[in-house]
């Protein structure tokens, strides 16, 4: 009966073709032999002709040269027919943890008296933030067809474009020649020929960052490194290892930096999402928006997210579930500040109040974490960690970067600074002083937000979700 | 006869029975044994189960009909068995080495510490903190190995994700925290998860055991249990069966789906009981022991400011407290969930009242024991059954009571 911490949802959680990871091969990312079926999920999978606009793709958002994650700071990705409809959730990282993720579950104690007094309650598992997809097929199928992201509008119209696709001919090979006159089958076989790749490429899982090679004994790390794993680990200081597990399996498996638990931080409500213009919208997690099976209808639920992986986190630009953050550096400070300095992360309420945890309907606030180290303390109280300690942090995780994305920040990337899908709403965020160093292009969609109640995002919802 | 033959014979009789008491009890005293007339069983099987108080368990509207019911027409019920502490691991120590509570057991070791020890009392008994017991202090594996008998613990799930534990002798890493302790879902590279849990399988915090190569071979899957089966050569002496989180009734619902609680505990029993029913061994002269480590009973007040539990901790047949727990009782401890204060009071140290099922050909079926039994009753118990000729820990207590022919009723 651990009590669990997490550092807490630092890596943005989006909706597109998720995957995760293995963990047992510690070999550099190479060329190898799929499965004919793996074969044709990768082409499926960077195939944007299966979407409305017919320029988006899985691999739009989850870049394989950004460790399957987004290239840009957007807190959400747009799709839709235009690319003009904003998502709900950051986008996650697909690396690492794909083949690893536990069907969705809630353990509890059986004894009614251990129940009211155990402390490693949290759900875990699942697909996706709020873990309601049980297999990478099934949650293959929400990004087809989410009106925000490819947008097909039912599984005859996806199986349409996939019998126009270029490799419609090895699909019939792989599945039959008369695969395209069963939609449904087809499909369904895309989705199970995603997942086969997401499982079965290397590039989901290859182990190449400096800690894994100093867990090899083929590396050293630096004085500072070290102090920041140490920092990481600290059951009262950071706390961090206690969700995101960073030590080696029973068998020499390298570690995922998560345990897949859900936590509830408290993240402050971002702005910049269009959809949370309509102060009625709150993501839940769990508890919904999206979610609506028996885990959604439990209060205790509220708020809480899947634990993500820390693994190339220190190569994105946007941070926990709802992007909130746009820097490694104010995510961690968000961690370690949040109760002692919590004036400085939410706004003051009418009554002159903090309103701590302001992403959530007041009441269900009760349910985010104020007992683990560190997010256990009060306000003014000295923070668990320094400038200086944040900064041996960062370095440590920069050290759990690959290295592909290691060498492209040496300047060997080829790719654009940023995704040219990404739309991020400049009215939102006009008094943003981010706003000005993002770079971003696009207008800001005002007409959706002024057209979005609360109704139209469950018509939205209802569709795809 | 005479009535001075008969004086005499009266005086020798006298006599006879002197010096036997007072030799009992001086053997038990110094930790020595003599067996009592008990059955000869060389093949015991004892399957230890989750978190159930005796009510519950086997009352009438037991959701372990096969348990309550079908097995206990067939066995001899103890009524009066308790565990020893809350909450599980320290029972599960006590079982098969006497050694009272620590309090890194009592709250199950969520870190797999090494034992600092800094003493030892005279009725053996370690004095220190920690989970894992040096070298020194042995187990009833140890002393079955010393006598020649074999042993094995068998572990459901363990080693499912080789990632979490190994397939055998499966533990933590020294002082490393214990991510057994809560149990893995189905994913796609496990696809049967995984809910071994190290705090439920003893022989894991005792250096005496894991750091035997032994180890390997004697603590293993459960699903090996049935080759062992086959024949008498091939069964242990001692098999001690652990379930997984499920199947013990630990955890419900599942992380696997399955209901758990005592309906886990019934699917089980029904699968395994019948296995063990029909092995050669078990035929020969077996025994099957199922019990439970803790009970759950307690009360629950719910008020306008919060929820308070009570725990009684009842203990039996004189348990003490053990040199380790200085705490005063009750204990009180308090905690916040989801903005609700949770008060815990724990009265005493025991680990209330289980009830406890046993299966032989010795037991008449249908017998009811009111004798008073704990696990440390259970550790000498096995030790008279299996010949061993010294008592471990609190199992050496004086006037701790085995069973006997209260429970092996039938010759």
């Amino acid at each position: 009966m651990r009590t669990f911490l997490m550092l807490g949802v630092l890596v943005s959680a989006g909706t597109l073709c998720v995957t995760e990871s293995m963990r047992v091969s510690a070999a550099p990312a190479k060329t190898h032999s799929l499965s004919t079926a793996a074969a044709l999920g990768k082409e499926i999978f960077s195939d944007p002709t299966l979407s409305a606009s017919g320029k988006m793709a899985c691999s739009t958002c989850h870049i394989p040269r950004y460790a399957y994650g987004p290239a840009s700071a957007a807190a959400v990705q747009y799709g839709g027919p235009t690319l003009k409809s904003p998502g709900y959730r950051a986008v996650p990282s697909l690396r690492y943890i794909l083949n690893y993720v536990p069907v969705w579950s809630h353990a509890r104690d059986t004894n009614p008296i251990e129940q009211l007094t155990e402390t490693d309650t949290s759900p875990a598992g699942g697909y996706t933030w709020d873990g309601r997809f049980n297999s990478l097929h099934a949650q293959a199928l929400l990004p087809f067809l989410s009106p925000v992201e490819m947008d097909n509008r039912n599984v005859t119209e996806l199986a349409k474009k996939l019998s126009q696709a270029r490799y419609a001919g090895a699909f019939r090979a792989v599945f039959g020649k008369d695969i395209f006159n069963h939609p449904e089958l087809a499909v369904e076989k895309a989705t199970l020929a995603i997942e086969q790749f997401e499982l079965q490429d290397k590039s989901f899982h290859p182990y190449t960052s400096k800690v894994d090679r100093w867990l090899d004994g083929k590396a050293t790390l630096t004085p500072q490194e070290l102090r920041g794993k140490q920092l990481f680990d600290d059951p009262n200081g950071g706390n961090c290892a206690s969700c995101h597990i960073d030590e080696l399996g029973a068998n020499g498996a390298h570690p995922l930096f998560t345990d897949f638990q859900f936590e509830a931080l408290g993240v402050p409500r971002n702005n910049e999402i269009p959809w949370n213009a309509n102060p009625r919208y709150y993501d839940m997690g769990l508890c919904g928006p999206f979610r609506k099976d028996a885990a959604s209808k439990d209060p205790a639920n509220c708020g809480l997210f899947r634990t993500p992986t820390l693994r190339n986190v220190a190569i994105r630009r946007v941070f926990f579930h709802n992007g909130r953050f746009h820097s490694l550096r104010e995510a961690l400070r968000f961690y370690v500040q949040r109760d002692t300095n919590p004036a400085k992360w939410y706004p003051v309420g009418a009554g002159g109040k903090v309103e701590k945890f302001n992403d959530l309907p007041a009441r269900y606030r009760k349910n985010v974490d104020t007992t683990d180290t560190p997010l256990n303390r009060t306000t003014g109280q000295k923070p668990v960690w320094s400038e200086q300690d944040i900064d041996d942090v960062i370095a440590f995780l920069k050290a759990l970067v690959d290295q592909d994305e290691v060498e492209k920040e040496d300047g060997t990337s080829t790719l654009p600074a940023r995704a040219s899908l990404q739309m991020p709403n400049q009215g939102l965020c006009r008094t943003d002083p981010r706003c000005s160093t993002l770079g971003v292009r696009g207008v800001c969609h005002n007409d959706s937000i002024a057209a979005l109640r609360l109704g139209a995002i469950e018509s939205l919802i209802g569709r795809a979700h | 006869m005479t009535k001075r033959l008969l004086t005499a014979l009266l005086f020798v009789c006298s006599v006879f029975l002197f010096f036997t008491v007072f030799h009992t009890v001086a053997l038990a005293s110094t930790g020595k044994n003599i067996r009592p007339a008990i059955p000869r069983i060389r093949h015991v099987f004892v399957i230890t189960l989750e978190n159930k108080n005796f009510s519950a368990t086997f009352g009438p509207e037991s959701e372990a009909p096969y348990l309550a019911e079908t097995l206990r027409a067939r066995g001899a019920l103890l009524t009066q068995y308790y565990g020893t502490g809350h909450n599980s691991l320290d029972n599960y120590i006590a079982m098969v080495s006497g050694q009272a509570t620590t309090p890194q057991t009592s709250a199950d070791c969520n870190t797999y510490a090494d034992f600092h020890q800094t003493g030892m009392t005279p009725d053996g008994q370690v004095v220190g903190d920690g989970c894992v017991y040096p070298a020194s202090v042995k187990t009833l594996a140890n002393q079955l190995m010393a006598a020649g008998l074999t042993w094995k613990g068998y572990m459901e799930d363990m080693g499912n994700d080789p990632a979490r534990e190994s397939s055998t002798c499966g533990h933590p890493a020294l002082n490393a925290v214990d991510l057994t302790q809560r149990a893995e879902a189905p994913s796609a590279a496990v696809p049967e998860g995984d809910m071994y849990a190290t705090r439920h399988d003893p022989f894991m915090y005792f250096h005496a055991i894991i750091d035997a190569p032994v180890c390997k071979s004697k603590v293993v899957n459960l699903r090996q249990l049935k080759d062992d089966l086959r024949s008498v050569a091939t069964t242990p002496n001692f098999s001690f069966i652990t379930p997984n989180l499920c199947d013990d009734g630990h955890d419900s619902p599942c992380a696997n789906g399955e209901p758990g609680g005592l309906k886990s505990i019934n699917t089980f029993l029904q699968k395994w009981i019948p296995i063990l029913l029909h092995s050669p061994a078990y035929k020969q002269d077996g025994l099957i022991i199922i019990n439970f480590d803790e009970g759950g009973s307690g009360e629950i007040k719910q008020s306008m400011i919060g929820t308070v539990v009570t725990v009684d901790g009842a203990s039996c047949c004189r348990q003490q407290k053990g040199p380790n727990l200085n705490q005063q009782y009750p204990i009180v401890v308090t905690r916040l969930s989801h903005g609700r204060l949770i008060t815990k009071r724990t009265l005493s140290f025991g680990g209330d009242r289980t009830g406890a099922l046993l299966l032989s050909q010795y037991i008449r079926p249908g017998t009811v024991s009111n004798v008073p039994y704990n696990h440390y009753s259970l550790l000498k118990s096995l030790e008279e059954i299996l010949g061993i000729h010294e008592y471990l820990g609190y199992a050496g207590q004086q006037g701790l009571a085995a069973f006997g022919r209260d429970v092996f009723t039938s010759n």
